[in-house]
């Protein structure tokens, strides 16, 4: 038990007596997003005016999303398009989950590659231009029908109708809502599609920043997340998978705990034991496989994971186990990098000639540890299987896979699997494979007729991740006369799986003349997966720790490092940045010893080309006492994503995206004991909490460089606080942090 | 075993095992879910509920040791959201994906009531629930805006 106070008083009376007597200033919100809004029926005397969009008798307006909400704001943003266009009152708007079962059937009707192809049903940005366009499309023709059908009614020219909050109105006085004109106005043919505003036009995008619309029902607690689902007749099973990755279950004494209280089976579960479908997958890095586990079913869940605790299990750990320790890994991972890549992915110029040449060369190895996504939410999902039949109840990141995983485990026809979207608690890429989709159907195939809810321990997610490739780097510049980089090499090593953007595909990789990156794989059993900014999350790291070595050797600040570097790019979003975050940041203020500031850039998606992706500048200021214990002390961030449309989603995300990228940079790193991962819970794998955080992360929005594109938030500061807070601590203590995650580094100074 | 509860002002009567932790003899038992799962091991306080007003993790609190006592989950913070510190979650926009909130919310509700007029250092020690969204510092701002909102 842990108690956090220990003085008592009759909490409810107060606050209540309190609360009424509060007035609160309320921004806008739809009070009525549904706590499960997955793949619902049109009520009767409702109008369907395309797959995506149906208005209720009531006015009401569903608007079916598939873009999952993660906690990034989909479902607001999409509500947000259909304001622009259709001008409902805010609360009226409805978003609901696109079903993928409709979406087989209909010919993807909302994953063609209009629509977003293989992403669409992919939690990723909202802002793209496929899913843009679409929903403002969308709403502008239910617009102009609605017009059409009430002009109709009233006599009078369209163009004489506005709508405005859900009301249509003629000069002659005559009004009426939505629910009037549905059933009219759905089947009107237009002679042509009407064009959506230009953004100039625009007074709800850009101009409010609704809060997200399950606001609501977070805070009184009805949101359903996928663990939270409750169907009739439900079983809990709790789930054991091989301890070392890729071994196989022995055997287990099923015996020993069946008639311990609401068991009702002991099932196992192992690869190549399902029924493939036709089905394409739609995201692009293949199908996953089941993993050998065993698994407890049980009336209630406290008993399925008593008795899994309680069975006798035996596993073949497999050739995993030959990776006795971290550092052995580590080691094969660095001595990777002692001799050239076995691919080139970049190669420009001579860089060999210029570093022959070189007065000045500089070097660095880096490495970066597995790190697991540790959304709050355990992994879990709850499938009902018949021969006929599967309903699958699951917090996704890409529902579209999880729907094909379920056909592609059970060989159910695709028309019979209906896949429901729950809310999701927290992503950052852990749900996006959906390999856990598939061991929970795995499970549930074994147990038929009655929906199994799978829920993982923290432990058992913990150690059966996907994680963030384990990776190694050494990059080596030669200077010129003036100190700047006149060449760079790139070596990048790591577990199948690693990434190599962030290092091949980055400014100065573009910029320089004579450039090399290579990269080795290291043949680890750990599995790894997207994990917020891939590749990207280890590569920032090693390019901006190394560019503050290249800047301290030539004996440059390096903030003017990088301002002069950086200011000779194609894309200006990189120097308005770097200057708003030098201007804002206090940058050049005398510090007491023990604190420094340190400064990282770089940029998420931009596949090596200018006006592309997402930049972020961060500067971070630390204070480190003797003994070598870090505090973060202020955060100042600039972005630039091109333009925006919501300020405060994007503030948000910024602020979230800064936080882990600190935590992973700070806290995380898996451990590997004869091939098991050793981390199993928060106590071994920390997480910052309240006490670990500046008072404010400072956004700066000066580093907007208008381009015309809404590029993504979450992703793109994760990479950059990590490189901004070792070359903090550089300059607070003259020690160097090459490795993360940085609490295991020795950073005292005398 | 028959075990008799008081939670959010409803008596109600629960049969499962005694070590049952009361987080699973809410969200299963009882089908009340908006006190939620993250940890098991009284790390990561998403489970937060009050025992007679008292911040407690429900994960490591068995149910043997719940009867008796009056016990309060996010479902019973208010009757409609109206708890200051509700109203502020959403006016500030705190939430990103929102499965830790429920236990903030608790924790943070039982820290105004023991201190009214917290100082950063109290929020810190108070509320030690971990966010893997990042929400602390508006968490934070929120806490301190409800103490000025209940104590004008």
């Amino acid at each position: 038990m842990n108690e956090i106070k220990t003085t008592r008083r009759n909490f409810i009376i107060s606050s209540l007596a309190l609360g009424g007597a509060l007035v609160i200033g309320t921004r806008a919100q739809a009070a009525t997003v549904d706590v499960s809004p997955w793949d619902l029926p049109n009520t009767t005397g409702s109008a369907e005016f395309t797959p995506w969009l149906t208005i209720n008798a009531d006015g009401s307006v569903i608007v079916r999303a598939t873009a999952v909400d993660i906690g990034n704001g989909t479902l607001t943003q999409i509500a947000a398009y259909i304001k622009e266009e259709l001008d409902p009152v805010w609360d009226q708007i409805k978003p609901q989950y696109a079903s993928t079962n409709r979406d087989y059937l209909e010919e993807n009707v909302y994953s063609g590659p209009k629509v977003g192809g293989a992403l669409a049903y992919f939690s990723g940005r909202s802002t793209g231009p496929a899913r843009m366009d679409t929903y403002l499309q969308v709403a502008a023709s239910a617009r102009e029908r609605l017009r059409a059908a009430a002009a109709a009614a009233w006599s009078v020219p369209a163009s004489e109708i506005t709508i405005t909050e859900g009301m249509l109105k003629h000069a002659s006085g005559k009004s009426g809502g939505f629910g009037e004109f549905v059933t009219a106005a759905a089947a009107i043919q237009l002679a042509e599609e009407p064009k959506p505003k230009d953004r100039s036009q625009w007074v709800f995008l850009g101009k409010k920043h609704p809060g997200k619309v399950q606001l609501p029902e977070i805070v009184n607690g009805s949101l359903i997340y996928g663990v939270d689902v409750i169907q009739p007749n439900m079983v809990y099973a709790a789930l054991r998978q091989s301890p070392v990755m890729g071994g196989t279950l022995k055997s287990f004494d099923a015996d020993a705990v069946k008639s311990m209280p609401g068991v009702l089976a002991v099932v196992a579960v192992k690869p190549g034991d399902n029924v493939p479908t036709d089905l394409k997958p739609p995201f692009p890095f293949g199908v996953s496989t089941a993993q050998h586990a065993v698994a407890v079913i049980a009336e209630h869940y406290w008993q399925a994971r008593t008795a899994l605790d309680a069975l006798p299990v035996e596993w073949d750990d497999g050739p995993g186990a030959q990776w006795k320790t971290t550092q052995q890994m580590n080691d094969a991972a660095i001595a990777a990098l002692d001799k050239p890549g076995e691919k080139v992915e970049v190669s420009t110029g001579d860089f060999e000639g210029v570093f022959k040449a070189a007065k000045k060369t500089v070097e660095g190895t880096y490495l970066t540890p597995y790190c697991e996504q540790a959304p709050m939410e355990p992994l879990n999902g709850t499938a009902m299987v018949t021969p006929e039949r599967v309903d699958f109840w699951h917090p996704s990141q890409h529902s579209q896979m999880a729907y094909m995983v379920a056909a592609d485990e059970t060989g159910v026809k695709p028309e019979n699997v209906f896949f429901h979207q729950t809310f999701v608690g927290g992503g950052f890429g852990r749900r996006v494979f959906s390999d856990d989709a598939r061991m929970v159907v795995a499970v549930a195939k074994h147990f038929p007729g009655r929906p199994v809810h799978v829920i993982w321990s923290r432990e058992e997610a913990t150690r059966q991740g996907r994680y963030r490739p384990l990776m190694a780097g050494r990059l080596w510049a030669a200077l010129g006369d003036d100190g700047y980089p006149t060449a760079l090499q790139g070596r990048v090593s790591g577990g199948p799986g690693f990434f190599v953007s962030g290092i091949n595909d980055t400014a100065i990789t573009s910029m320089l003349p004579n450039v090399q990156i290579e990269s080795q794989t290291v043949p680890f059993h750990i599995l790894t997966g997207p994990y917020r900014g891939p590749g990207y999350n280890s590569n920032a790291f090693f390019v901006e720790t190394f560019l503050d070595e290249c800047a301290v050797a030539a004996g440059i600040d390096p903030m003017e490092y990088r301002l002069n570097i950086f200011g000779k790019w194609a894309d200006i979003g990189w120097a308005k940045c770097l200057n708003e975050v030098k201007a804002k940041s206090g940058w050049g203020e005398a510090l007491p010893k023990g604190q420094g500031r340190g400064v990282a850039i770089a940029n998420w998606g931009m596949g090596g080309k200018a006006d592309a992706g997402t930049t972020v500048a961060t500067v971070a200021k630390v204070e480190v006492s003797k003994e070598g214990v870090l505090k973060i002390l202020q955060i100042d961030l600039a972005f630039d994503t091109g333009r925006i449309v919501n300020e405060d989603a994007v503030r948000t995300e910024l602020e979230g995206g800064t936080m882990f990228g600190l935590n992973m940079a700070v806290n995380e790193g898996l451990n590997i004991k004869d091939g098991q991962i050793v981390e199993g819970n928060f106590d071994e794998y920390p997480m910052l909490r309240m006490a670990d955080m500046p008072a404010q992360i400072n956004v700066h929005f000066g580093g907007l460089s208008d381009n015309p594109r809404f590029n993504e938030i979450g992703e793109p500061p994760a990479g950059v606080i990590g490189p901004a807070v070792g070359n903090a601590i550089f300059a607070a203590t003259g020690k160097r942090i090459r490795q993360m995650p940085f609490r295991t580094q020795d950073m005292s100074w005398s | 075993m028959a075990v008799n509860l008081m939670i959010n002002g409803k008596a109600t009567e629960v049969d499962a095992d005694p070590q049952t932790p009361l987080l699973w003899v809410l969200r299963d038992h009882l089908g009340m879910t908006g006190t939620k799962f993250g940890c098991g091991i009284a790390q990561c306080g998403a489970c937060t509920v009050h025992i007679d007003g008292v911040a407690t993790r429900s994960c490591q609190f068995p149910l043997e040791a719940a009867e008796g006592v009056k016990i309060t989950t996010i479902e019973g913070l208010s009757p409609d959201s109206s708890h200051p510190l509700q109203k502020l979650w959403v006016e500030f926009n705190v939430p990103q994906c929102g499965y830790c909130q429920s236990g903030m919310l608790m924790a943070a509700a039982a820290l105004l009531e023991e201190i009214p007029n917290p100082t950063d250092e109290d929020i810190d020690q108070y509320v030690s629930n971990i966010c893997r969204c990042g929400t602390y510092t508006r968490v934070r701002a929120a806490i301190h805006k409800a103490a000025d909102m209940m104590k004008a």
